[in-house]
């Protein structure tokens, strides 16, 4: 059993209003560009009732993405987050498909994973929760 | 490698199916993006003297450097071509659209995309990922707007963002929108009949690409700073309350972070909720803004609109949004026909009225979009039914249906009388504004000065304490919004310029420029004595995204240049100073807010004024060589030196040569 340190980003999605702030915020902080698509969480609509879905990695206490991977592309960082190593990953997918949350996301022009590490090593913690305008997203402890 | 821009602009020929690319980095430069970039094309592509249903028309679809970045309210695009809508005859103009379209084109790699054409049965273009295609749209020609986007996604992606026309559009209502999402639209212009007579029904793009940032700390840093859910409009301040602070509004716009009063939710008889935004969600409003059309004064009787309930009016603002129908029609329409039933006519040619019945109106809605029985007759809008209907109805009902749309046929909208009360000085800057425009100015100036009257309105010695000081800093002068005539083509310009701008980047007039900065609630804005905002927010965005450093000199002198050309393209209808004098008859009534209007001679100060503060002409109001070469706009005086030419020959004023000159059913 991996037990993770227990922080992680609580989703409220029926207050979302798809401003995409934090997937934008998410991937120019991490990539320098904008573009949803290589966010670390995904915001979708489903226009027939006008509702959204915020999908982010939940940190699980025990993640089935890490115990998936074949390679050595994933490992627990101090802060209990699974952070994914671009070098190592062979493009499996394994991890996307075993998590629970949809939470790992694959771009497929950069052919790479990615998912959520609560933006590691930012001072204020993560630029999606301090952003997000109607509290959709907060971090716990 | 450019940041902000994605490089490439589409050109569609609906006509010969053959789509080509062309080069963004030709326009940035000097126009920007947006509505700047759109007269640029416009004014080079689209033929003198043709009608908006012509093919050779053309559709322009433009987005800026800020859309598709985390800029706030950056999500927008802007649409430009020649209105069927225009007052008496077309001319070229645009119109803005919030949402999530602009931002998924510039993932699939595009700035914009330039149509023109006619395609010989309905098709839709399908953008993804730097490839276009026209395919066969006859299975959903005929589908509501919001039906159209669900079966696009059901069959592209959910992902998919769609700009479709409903059905009114498709019947060349001449106020039909182009619509996205639930509440979004290119509204007031009439452009949904522009795509209906090229047989486009829906324009559908999915992108998986990025738009890069210059100075992606720099960006962080100023969307940090510039907070969250601050109040937006600023002016919402007025109706804040701790308890409404926690209220969760809907944005009508990618990347938009702030607490915008003019949205709010509503719900459907079935209870699906649904985003209402602006002139939709005030019909919402428990009738307290609907009492808003109310007027009276110099013979002119506006009856207050009425409200039919929260659920009946989402089931009508949802309707309207699928028909593909200007929200604003009802502003003018519901009114015109109260009063003819006060008046004592309850049907027309036949057709009973049913304005204060929300199934009547619902049905009239219908019929509009479909051009059936009553609809038919105002399908052309209420300012040609008037023509059309002179010879059958009181004189006070025609009179009344060409004051509502005195605006060159757009419904009347900040201008002191019908549609909200601005006192002095609030409308003067509003009549330079109209006088000058191609389309209501209201919409793309309120924050940079239209809006601020209601703090006039709510504690006029307070305002007056505040703007005086802000008028300094920004103007150089303090009586910028005092109570006069004298001294406001400073602020209607600079206004024009911020709308120029803000419709070009792009970002929302509702959150900029922050003439007056945002604040927590009343009591911050009573107790202040400095307002001034952050004006150069926008400035440092577009600095951030694109690594380019323009000054405000280099921004204002660009948006000069595309305002210019805007007014060349003006010249070509032969719209001039005749038509817009004619606006006097709106102004001569008095303002609702303190009863003061202005006559023939005072209005014709008004237009010396501004014609001579932008180095136009006096005589037809049209740019000087001087200005045009200042501009480097050269090659475009050899035109405007004909236009003058043709009308001075033809002895009468540019608006009776027009009415002539355009080919009919334009």
């Amino acid at each position: 059993m991996v037990m993770t340190g227990g922080q992680r980003i609580h989703v409220e999605s029926h207050l979302c209003r798809d401003c995409q702030a934090c997937t934008l915020a998410c991937s120019l902080y991490h990539e320098g560009q904008c573009n949803p698509g290589l966010a670390r969480l995904a915001v979708t609509k489903d226009m027939a009732k006008y509702e959204f879905h915020i999908l982010i990695c939940q940190h699980c206490n025990s993640p089935e993405c890490l115990l998936s991977c074949p390679t050595d592309a994933m490992t627990m960082d101090g802060r209990g987050v699974v952070i994914i190593h671009d070098e190592e990953c062979i493009q499996c997918g394994a991890c996307a498909a075993r998590c629970p949350y949809d939470a790992i996301f694959y771009n497929v022009a950069a052919d790479r994973y990615l998912k959520c590490d609560l933006c590691t090593g930012r001072e204020g913690g993560p630029l999606c929760v301090e952003l997000c305008p109607v509290g959709a997203l907060m971090l716990e402890t | 490698m450019a940041f902000g821009w994605v490089g490439k602009i589409l050109d569609v020929d609906l006509t010969t199916k053959e789509i080509t690319v062309r080069d963004t980095m030709a326009y940035a430069s000097d126009y920007l993006g947006g509505r700047a970039m759109a007269s640029r094309i416009a004014w080079d592509e689209i033929p003198t003297g043709i009608g908006a249903y012509d093919p050779e028309n053309r559709v322009i679809v433009a987005t800026g450097p800020l859309t598709g970045t985390l800029a706030p309210t950056s999500g927008r695009t802007v649409m430009a071509s020649l209105s069927p809508r225009t007052y008496p005859m077309p001319w070229y103009t645009h119109s803005t659209l919030g949402g999530w379209f602009g931002a998924e084109l510039k993932y699939a790699g595009f700035d914009a995309i330039v149509l023109h054409g006619r395609a010989d049965s309905p098709v839709s273009l399908n953008i993804r990922d730097g490839t276009a295609q026209l395919v066969d749209a006859q299975d959903i020609w005929g589908l509501d707007a919001r039906k159209t986007q669900l079966t696009l996604k059901e069959r592209l992606g959910q992902g998919t963002q769609v700009l479709t026309i409903g059905p009114a559009g498709e019947n060349l209502v001449r106020f039909a929108t182009v619509q996205h999402s639930e509440e979004n639209a290119a509204g007031h212009s009439g452009f949904g009949a522009v795509w209906g007579s090229k047989n486009l029904k829906a324009i559908a793009v999915q992108g998986t690409g990025s738009v890069s940032v210059a100075d992606s700390d720099a960006l962080l840093r100023e969307v940090i700073g510039a907070g969250k859910f601050q109040v937006a409009p600023c002016v919402g301040v007025l109706r804040r309350s701790s308890e409404s602070k926690t209220e969760r509004r809907p944005v009508c716009s990618q990347a938009c972070t702030f607490d915008c009063y003019i949205n709010d939710y509503g719900h459907t008889k079935d209870g699906r909720r649904v985003p209402r935004v602006c002139v939709g969600g005030v019909w919402s409003d428990q009738g307290q803004q609907m009492s808003l059309t109310k007027y009276s004064g110099s013979g002119v009787e506006v009856p207050a609109g009425r409200n039919f309930g929260p659920q009946e009016e989402a089931e009508l603002h949802q309707l309207c949004n699928s028909l593909g129908l200007d929200l604003w029609f009802r502003l003018v329409m519901q009114p015109w026909f109260i009063r003819c039933q006060q008046l004592g006519i309850h049907e027309i040619r036949g057709h009973s009225i049913e304005p204060e019945d929300a199934e009547g109106f619902e049905r009239f809605m219908v019929q509009l979009a479909h051009r059936e029985g009553l609809g038919a007759i105002f399908a052309d809008d209420l300012v040609r039914a008037m023509d059309e209907l002179e010879s059958e109805l009181p004189e006070e009902l025609i009179r009344l249906g060409r004051e509502l749309e005195f605006d060159f046929g757009f419904p009347a909208h900040r201008e002191g009388r019908f549609w909200d009360g601005e006192p002095l000085p609030f409308w003067v800057i509003s009549a330079m504004m109209h006088i000058s425009t191609s389309r209501d100015p209201t919409i793309g100036t309120h924050e940079s000065s239209l809006l601020h009257a209601d703090f006039f309105l709510e504690n006029p010695e307070l305002a007056r304490h505040q703007f005086r000081r802000l008028s300094e800093q920004v103007w150089g002068y303090p009586d910028a919004f005092e109570p006069t005539f004298e001294n406001k083509a400073p602020v209607a310009i600079w206004s024009q310029n911020q709308h120029m701008l803000i419709d070009s980047l792009p970002l929302c007039d509702f959150a900029f420029p922050q003439l007056v900065r945002p604040m927590e609630n009343r009591a911050e804005w009573e107790a202040a004595e400095d307002i001034s905002g952050d004006i150069d927010l926008g400035r440092r965005l577009f600095l951030a995204v694109t690594g380019v450093d323009m000054s405000w000199d280099d921004l204002t002198h660009m948006a000069e240049r595309a305002f210019t050309l805007e007014r060349a393209m003006l010249a070509r209808a032969g719209r001039g100073r005749k038509m817009e004098e004619a606006l006097t008859s709106h102004f001569k009534l008095p303002c609702r807010a303190d009863g003061t209007f202005i006559d023939e001679a005072g209005f014709s100060r008004l237009l010396d004024e501004y014609y001579s503060a932008r180095g136009w002409d006096l005589e037809f109001g049209w740019p000087q060589a001087e200005l045009l070469i200042s501009l480097g706009l050269d090659e475009v005086i050899p035109e405007i030196r004909e236009c003058r030419s043709r009308f001075a020959d033809e002895g009468v004023g540019p608006s009776e040569s027009s009415r002539l000159a355009w080919p009919a059913g334009c």
